[in-house]
């Protein structure tokens, strides 16, 4: 049996319907209209330990809705989820000892105090023995490269600090499971590397599990081998990332930049064109051709100061996907 | 336990990296101590007291004061913010029962606050309250269980009705509610003592009366001791009952729960 079993998994929400203008307001007070939203519909998958796993799908796809249930935040409406044969949302405090989470959008650090002390928030919370601590807060201070801000108030800290500081803490008490949402948000290149490389050594050196959700195809690239998507709370693809490239990512799209004098753009071409502003445009192409091809047939055509070669962003794969899936809206 | 010591011993280190807040407490506190003892002045003096004298007046209010202040950045006000901006998902993350987090949390964020206000007001009171006020060993002894009840059961009926923000979002007119019971029928602002006879009567119906006034009842030694017993047994039985409640609605709080915002 695996590590992590999802079951038919279904969640959902009532929304109040609002209607428009004061009026509406003012009627709604006396009687109100719900809609049923499912955030997550069936969904069943099942991870090994040690795994790495990218969780994709557009805003409101239903990511942090699943990783909220598997972290035992909330219940499920319909389906079952076994971590290690705990449940986690009947057995909570259980699951929470096994499991480190991080969500980019919040933090856990204590405002007006230094990191360290929110470290030792943790260390009681959890009962890490005194050694493994002092030897965790090492290895991640160094890993993460936290040494410099280590003893400065959080509410003075960069984004970027503080996110270091949210996955250390997920990581002291040597969680068998790490769920990331969005860890890598608003961060800047550099740290957006050291944070992927942690996470990778994380996971080689102590076979931590990882549940990563992004909107950065470079997070999942670096570190995970298996994706799964999903949109409108409907898993689309659960498989290695290969084969999600295969199935899914259809080229490329191409970047011309100009300077000054446009060529006429011509419509019969191989390729599409995407966009088109007063300095660029971006076009991609409709049948198979490398990118060298197309770069030297572009230049040769339009000659422009600039090319640039570009993969596809996350959210096109997925919307595509989602195109093909032919689900209805 | 541990775990619930150092929520509290952080929090209260939280509270106090904050000077000026810390010493405007103090000049307020100080205030509202000024306001209550020449109101009380004034009225004790027109003869309305029965057998309540300045000094018993004033000890029940630097008591009262200071077992309010333990509790007043209240949970139910927490639980609402953490359930607008979405903050409960991450408190709910952690390996510790929500209420015993809650419960050391609050003390925590207050107990400094409590202390630095009330100090200076004890000191202050010394002056015009008469030794005779000091209460027996006996009643002391009493004095302090009777007070902690009183202190958890404030936490208790304020959890409570903080829960209700998971159905309701916001909850604040419920703590408004809270805070009115409380007044009337605790006796925090007026003291049950000046009470007519059915708003007396009333206050024995409810739990509010066990959480500042018992306590300074027994303090001023103007019950007899079996009579205190009762009391202490009946904070008891309100406190375990309420308990067993909140077991209950966090149970269904729980499948309520919906976390706002990613």
């Amino acid at each position: 049996m695996s590590f992590i079993e999802v079951k038919n998994l279904c969640k959902e929400y009532r929304i109040v319907r609002s209607e428009k203008g004061i009026g509406g307001a003012v009627k709604s007070l006396f009687h109100r209209e719900y809609i049923v939203k499912e955030a997550v519909k069936n969904v069943s998958f099942s991870l090994d330990k040690g795994e790495v796993v990218g969780y994709i799908g557009p805003n409101g796809a239903g990511k942090s809705t699943t990783i909220k249930i598997l972290s035992g935040v909330l219940l499920p409406t319909k389906g079952e989820v076994k971590i290690g044969n705990i449940i986690p949302y009947e057995n909570r405090k259980e699951n929470a000892k096994r499991i480190g989470v991080v969500f980019g959008q919040r933090s856990q650090l204590y405002w007006d105090l230094p990191i360290s002390d929110t470290f030792e928030l943790y260390e009681s919370l959890y009962g890490i023995p005194r050694e493994r601590f002092r030897q965790n807060c090492d290895f991640f201070t160094e890993l993460l490269g936290m040494k410099d801000f280590l003893n400065q108030p959080v509410r003075q800290l960069s984004l970027g600090q503080k996110m270091k500081a949210n996955i250390a803490i997920a990581l002291l008490h040597d969680p068998e499971v790490l769920y990331l949402d969005e860890p890598t948000i608003g961060l800047d290149v550099t740290s957006k590397k050291v944070l992927r490389d942690a996470l990778k050594s994380i996971n080689h050196e102590r076979k931590t599990t990882i549940v990563l959700t992004t909107h950065d195809m470079d997070d999942i690239e670096a570190v995970c081998q298996r994706l799964i998507m999903i949109d409108q709370g409907q898993k689309l693809f659960d498989g290695s990332l290969e084969d999600f490239r295969l199935k899914y990512n259809d080229g490329f799209m191409l970047k011309l930049e100009f300077d000054g004098c446009f060529p006429v753009w011509q419509e019969e071409g191989d390729y599409e064109l995407l966009e088109k502003t007063e300095h660029h445009w971006i076009l991609k192409p409709k049948k198979d051709i490398t990118s060298k091809e197309a770069m030297i047939e572009l230049i040769g055509k339009y000659d422009p100061i600039n090319l640039y070669v570009q993969e596809e962003r996350i959210e096109d794969i997925v919307r595509r996907a989602y195109m093909l899936q032919n689900l209805p809206v | 336990m541990k775990k619930y010591r150092i929520v509290f011993k952080k929090s209260l280190k939280s509270e106090m990296t904050y000077r000026s807040a810390a010493l405007a407490g103090v000049v307020s506190a100080a205030l509202r101590f000024f306001i209550q003892v020449f109101l009380w002045k004034a009225l004790l003096g027109t003869g309305a007291g029965q057998d309540i004298g300045f000094s018993d007046m004033l000890l029940y209010v630097v008591i009262s004061g200071f077992m309010l202040e333990l509790t007043r950045t209240n949970v139910a006000e927490s639980i609402e913010n953490a359930m607008i901006d979405g903050t409960i998902s991450m408190e709910l993350l952690r390996p510790i029962s929500y209420k015993g987090y809650m419960l050391s949390q609050t003390l925590g964020k207050n107990i400094y606050g409590t202390l630095i206000s009330t100090l200076p007001i004890l000191l202050l009171s010394l002056f015009f309250i008469s030794g005779a006020g000091i209460p027996t060993l006996c009643y002391g002894l009493l004095f302090v269980p009777s007070a902690l009840l009183g202190i958890l059961l404030m936490f208790e009926t304020t959890y409570l009705a903080g829960l209700l923000a998971f159905w309701l979002q916001r909850c604040w007119f419920i703590r408004f509610y809270l805070n009115g019971l409380r007044s009337i029928f605790g006796g925090t602002t007026v003291p049950i003592w000046f009470y007519p006879g059915f708003l007396k009567a009333l206050s024995y119906l409810l739990p509010f009366r066990y959480m500042t006034f018992e306590p300074i009842n027994l303090f001023l030694m103007k019950v007899p001791l079996d009579q205190a017993l009762v009391s202490i047994l009946a904070a008891f039985l309100w406190l375990a009952g309420l308990s067993l409640l909140d077991r209950l609605v966090w149970r269904a709080a729980i499948r309520k729960l919906t976390v706002n915002g990613g």
